[in-house]
């Protein structure tokens, strides 16, 4: 393998790795707080690439434009979730919500099909995006590959600076440990909750988009497998942490598109590695790369 | 003496037990209030309740706010709303939030507040009181000691600016002189205008410092009185070691 | 009587149906027909699921997997050599696996046997999980089996999928092993052994206590499982005659985890009406998929319509009907016979040392629980624990009966170390326990609850219970315990309450029912862990008296922690002081009243 085709993997590892680092971000923010796997997370990623595509190629806005639409509606979207399926049932037990929360992706990847059909569409790409750039050594760079990765970590960057640097994400830090005491303290968790889920359903969208450049289709069903893989990511990286949820989203891109690349005959079993990662952390280090031990109480 | 909290029959019920029974109490401004009894008694229980983190049922229970002299029902009340009226809790096992450094502890609970200099002055304040805390406060809350963990929770509840602090068992778990501490250290804070409400297994030395207290037995009040009275009645020992 | 009547009642259901179901082929159209099959392997596979979900309570997402297992093995067994070559196109079949054939009936039993020991496979590893990772787990490994399906061409065939499997799926084939299934699980929920895995899921801790290697029986329970999920999916196989890696998506779980969600978590019954309205609806739904004219007016049909109404009625139910139709209740004839509820009847009738606890400590992380306790109790002793709250006397608990092991110290029980025993371990050695925040299985009735505790003594294995009418040994030995555990609360005075669920006791009586729960494993010694919290004066009165019979009529000794003074000094031979895990004081009743260090201690300093 020469340098060239190795940095075209590394870049493409990179660039997936951090997309299922940041849909990873918000099933380990939901999961740190209500203890709750967010089924629905991954049909949010694929709203924010549907809304993506009617904005800009459908109604013809500008990609600006389109993209803030998206984000905006898909948040509105993932807070609808929340509020609907997963509020009413805060004092149930937890199963209730996970059920529920099966529940609604299933409709909302099935309403999809209902309003979208279930044909994939292309995504047209921006032409600027895709203008390969040569650099010395003969290795060309796509900027779409560069973008992504750093889109991610800049706003990965925005939502720690977020949590460790201001009132809200003091109090979302805190209700992750222990949601009573931090309602003594006069924090409306409710509020808070919504924040959490608002976040990540913006995040998911800006993955969403992204994925829909990268793959330059949306499909209803799209948000499956990435979502499966983001929570296995987040669950990989320690679920609760932040940083946990990009590392292991990074780990587990990088894991993929590698043994494919050295390892051609195991293409087939791409799927399957994620899967293996999970198992084996499980039993090996069931709390994740950075997470906190939970005890038992008896 | 204008009346702070009033609390009539109250009662608490966790499934089938019946924790708190028709416990009438009040606060007048300026107090320090104890309410002391035996290990599940329910004192924690009536705590609870007031700060609203229970459901309870009651007679009455309201709170007469020093800032404007406003009466307020507070008996279905969510807790968070409590904290804006002036009223604060150090709970029971302190509750301090573990992956917090004790700077971010106080900030929360400094959380209903948006005056930046005043939160800085306060967070002075509570270092003042508890030096300790000043020495650790870049420290994550799980790497203190126990004591130190009892006083960061003092300190937090402080920092809502209360009218009514309320202490569920501040000396629990502490090395004797350090209870000592935690006494004076109430006394403080009571002389700075503060209205207290302690809940305490420790019951000599919170007898001392109460102007009046309440002795809970098995979920009821069974005596009460000031601070001196209690502290020379032989019911109040016989409460605790079962005569 | 009325189980012999019942008896007769089920068998005529029974024989009327299997009269309607060797006429439907003349009654019913071919759509009917297969609604009726689906229904009757929807139901297997729910039983299954719900077996390790609702009954066991291990929340599993990796049905569709083994399902596809399942139908793989029975076509595979099925399909003849002349139909493999000609289907296996893009690479050449294994040349063993082309010859191998078996009949329908044979691949069926294969086919879950095979399912079963991937289960087991999968149950060693990643049943040590809990709740949600078990779920992500399991969904997991469902996505593996499928993708080593696709990727084994030469096993499987690849993508391509296996076609014309012959229809083999009658409706006597489906609904004769739903029979099966249904006879064998209800049996075995009946026995005894049925009551643990409800006991595992309502409360594993206390579970443990009970002598039972949760473990184990979780283990069972899956694999029991997953032998359904392959049965059903070969009975899939061999109705659809078509089948391929994506057929077994997770959707494929979804629907069997809906069914049993609609008919109540824990319910057979449940499990049955779940399987008659989801099949039927689905199928039913298809019309909205589906263009319709109706006059002139021409309605197109919408795709993925069917499966939107259907996902907008889980989230209905649950949240407005979380505990679906039949919660966990089951269906019984008795509901036809308006009668008196029927009260069982019970009348009431009928030195060395046992611990030596030397300088245990206990330590987490850098907290010091306990710091060097020793003590010793002889036989027939109470001996009291006492101390302020935080002293460390419930870790001293969770030490003694094997929750925690201990930092450094030893502990003996009749004359055996059991320092590093687990607490089923411990529980067979003899010693039993109850908990200060009381752990019932909360689900169960007042007698279920002690028969679990008189599992330990059983003989018979949990597979026998399968067949209860084979192996009687199982019928024999519940009866006796059944007996046993209904003289208990007789002598207890909760024989009134038997057939009462746990939780809806008065809490008193839910404190005794866990004491004769723990009498139940006949312990030589028990520990009781706060026994008069939250009782009034008169109920704390009853349980002094109550204590001491406990210590006479059951020959125990028993170690106490207690709040209420009263109940200690009043009942104990001899305290034990803790105080921030320090062994401060020890001595008679009296002796500990006048200890200035435990005055100070519950008084605070300056007391004494």
């Amino acid at each position: 393998m020469n340098l060239n085709i190795f940095i075209q993997h590394f870049i493409n590892a990179l660039s997936l790795g951090s997309l299922y680092g940041l849909v990873a971000v918000g099933y380990t923010m939901v999961y740190g707080i209500l203890r709750l796997i967010n089924f629905a997370h991954g049909d949010i990623f694929m709203l924010g690439a549907y809304f993506v595509y009617f904005a800009t190629i459908v109604y013809k806005l500008p990609w600006a434009v389109g993209v803030v639409t998206a984000i905006i509606l898909t948040t509105i979207c993932g807070l609808l979730v929340d509020r609907i399926a997963y509020k009413p049932l805060r004092e149930a037990p937890r199963i209730s919500a996970l059920i529920s929360a099966i529940g609604v992706s299933f409709f909302i990847e099935n309403f999809a099909v209902v309003v979208f059909t279930g044909m994939p569409r292309p995504v047209v790409q921006p032409p600027i995006l895709m203008k390969p750039i040569e650099l010395s050594g003969g290795v060309r760079l796509i900027p779409l590959g560069i973008l992504v990765p750093v889109v991610s970590f800049v706003l990965v960057g925005a939502l720690l600076w977020l949590l460790y640097r201001t009132k809200p994400g003091l109090a979302m830090r805190a209700i992750s440990f222990d949601i009573e005491a931090t309602r003594m303290m006069g924090v409306s968790v409710n509020k808070i909750i919504a924040l959490a889920f608002g976040l990540g359903s913006a995040l998911a969208a800006v993955a969403g988009i992204m994925w829909a450049l990268r793959y330059p289709r949306v499909e209803p069903f799209m948000g499956m497998t990435p979502g499966i893989k983001a929570f296995i990511a987040a669950v990989f990286g320690g679920i609760g942490s932040v940083p946990g949820a990009m590392i292991g989203g990074l780990i587990l891109g990088f894991v993929e598109i590698m043994s494919v690349a050295f390892f051609p005959t195991l293409s087939g079993y791409k799927d399957a590695f994620a899967f293996l990662l999970l198992i084996m952390i499980l039993l090996f280090r069931p709390t994740g790369l950075l997470g906190e031990k939970l005890e038992d109480k008896i | 003496m204008e009346s702070m909290l009033k609390v009539e029959k109250l009662n608490v019920n966790y499934g089938a037990i019946h924790a708190v029974r028709d416990v009438s109490l009040s606060i007048n401004k300026g107090e320090i209030v104890t309410l002391i009894g035996a290990n599940g008694a329910g004192k924690s229980s009536v705590i609870r309740a007031i700060m609203g983190l229970v459901k309870a049922k009651a007679d009455e229970m309201t709170y007469t706010s020093p800032r404007d002299n406003n009466t307020v029902n507070i008996l279905g009340r969510p807790a968070e709303e409590h904290v804006k009226l002036g009223i604060a809790l150090s709970p029971e096992g302190r509750r301090i939030l573990p992956q917090l450094t004790v700077e971010e502890n106080l900030a929360l609970g400094a959380y209903t507040r948006n005056d930046a200099q005043g939160i800085a002055e306060d967070v002075e304040y509570v270092y003042s009181l508890f030096p300790r805390l000043k020495e650790r406060h870049r420290q994550k809350g799980s790497t203190l000691s126990g004591g130190e963990q009892q006083m960061l929770a003092v300190g937090r509840a402080l920092m809502s600016r209360p009218d009514l602090l309320m202490l569920d068992e501040p000396s629990l778990g502490l090395a004797p002189i350090l209870v000592d501490e935690v006494f004076g250290i109430i006394r403080e804070i009571n002389s700075q205008g503060r209205t207290i409400l302690l809940v305490e297994q420790n019951a000599f030395a919170a007898l001392k410092v109460a102007h009046k207290a309440y002795v809970l037995e098995v979920g009821a009040v069974g005596l009460s009185g000031t601070g001196a009275e209690l502290l020379n009645n032989p019911k109040v020992r016989a409460a605790y070691l079962g005569g | 009587m009325h189980r012999v009547r019942n008896l007769i009642l089920t068998i005529i259901a029974v024989v009327l149906f299997a009269f309607f179901l060797d006429k439907a082929p003349d009654i019913l159209n071919g759509y009917w027909q297969r609604i009726l099959n689906l229904i009757a392997i929807n139901a297997i596979l729910a039983l299954s699921l719900n077996l390790i979900y609702g009954i066991t309570g291990m929340f599993s997402l990796g049905h569709a997997g083994f399902m596809a297992i399942g139908a793989y093995v029975s076509a595979l067994l099925v399909l003849t050599p002349a139909q493999k070559n000609a289907m296996w196109i893009l690479e050449d079949i294994y040349p063993w696996l082309l010859n191998v054939n078996a009949p329908f009936v044979v691949s069926l039993v294969i086919a879950g046997v095979i399912a079963a020991f991937f289960g087991l496979l999968v149950a060693l590893p990643v049943l040590r999980l809990g709740g949600d990772y078990l779920g992500i787990a399991t969904l997991g490994f469902a996505e593996i089996i499928r993708i080593l399906i696709t990727n084994t061409a030469r096993l499987t065939n690849g993508s391509l999928g296996l076609k014309g499997i012959p229809a083999h799926t009658t409706l006597f084939m489906s609904w004769g092993c739903l029979g099966v299934v249904l006879l064998c699980m209800v049996c075995m929920l009946r026995s005894n052994f049925g009551g643990v895995l409800r006991a595992v899921r309502d409360d594993e801790v206390a579970a443990r206590m009970m002598g039972i290697n949760t473990f184990k029986v979780k283990v069972i329970a899956f694999t029991l499982g997953c032998f359904g999920g392959g049965l059903g999916g070969a009975l899939m196989g061999n109705l659809i005659t078509t089948i391929d890696p994506r057929m077994f998506m997770i959707t494929q779980t979804y629907n069997i985890l809906m069914i049993i969600v609609v008919g109540g978590l824990g319910s057979v019954t449940g499990s049955l009406i779940g399987s008659v309205l989801v099949t039927t609806m689905l199928e039913w739904l298809r019309i909205v998929e589906n263009p319709i004219t109706i006059g002139s007016i021409n309605i197109p049909g919408i795709p993925g319509m069917r499966m939107v109404i259907f996902s907008l009625l889980l989230i209905i139910v649950i949240i407005f009907r979380r505990e679906g139709i039949m919660g966990m209740r089951e269906f019984s004839w008795d509901i036809f016979f308006p009668q008196a509820k029927a009260k069982p009847k019970a009348e009431p009738h009928e030195s060395d040392t046992v611990l030596e606890v030397r300088d245990v400590m206990l330590k987490f992380g850098g907290l010091t629980a306990i710091d060097t306790l020793s003590f010793d109790i002889k036989h027939g002793q109470i001996m009291g624990l006492i101390g302020p709250n935080g002293a460390g006397k419930t870790s001293a608990f969770n030490v003694i009966s094997g929750f925690y092991k201990p930092t450094s110290g030893s502990i003996k029980f009749l004359g055996r170390s059991i320092g590093g025993l687990s607490p089923d371990e411990v529980c067979k050695a003899g010693m039993s326990r109850t908990f200060q925040n009381i752990r019932l299985f909360g689900h169960e009735t007042v007698l279920q609850n002690v028969m679990t505790g008189a599992r330990i003594r059983q003989g018979y294995h949990w597979w026998m219970s399968l067949l209860p009418f084979v192996f009687t040994d199982v019928l024999r030995e519940d009866a006796a315990v059944r007996a046993q555990a209904l003289d208990l609360l007789g002598q207890l005075g909760l024989a009134e309450f038997a057939e009462e669920q746990a939780s809806s006791l008065p809490y008193g009586a839910q404190r005794r029912l866990e004491i004769a729960r723990a009498l139940a494993t006949r312990p030589k010694f028990l520990l009781l862990d706060e026994p008069a919290a939250g009782m009034n004066p008169q109920e704390s009165e009853e349980l002094l008296q109550f204590i001491r019979r406990l210590r006479d009529e059951f020959d125990l000794t028993i170690l106490l922690i207690e709040h209420d003074m009263k109940v200690v000094m009043n009942v104990c031979d001899y305290i034990h002081v803790l105080d921030q895990g320090v062994h401060i004081a020890q001595g008679t009743p009296d002796e500990i009243k006048a200890n200035p260090r435990v005055i100070e201690a519950y008084l605070g300093k300056g007391a004494a």
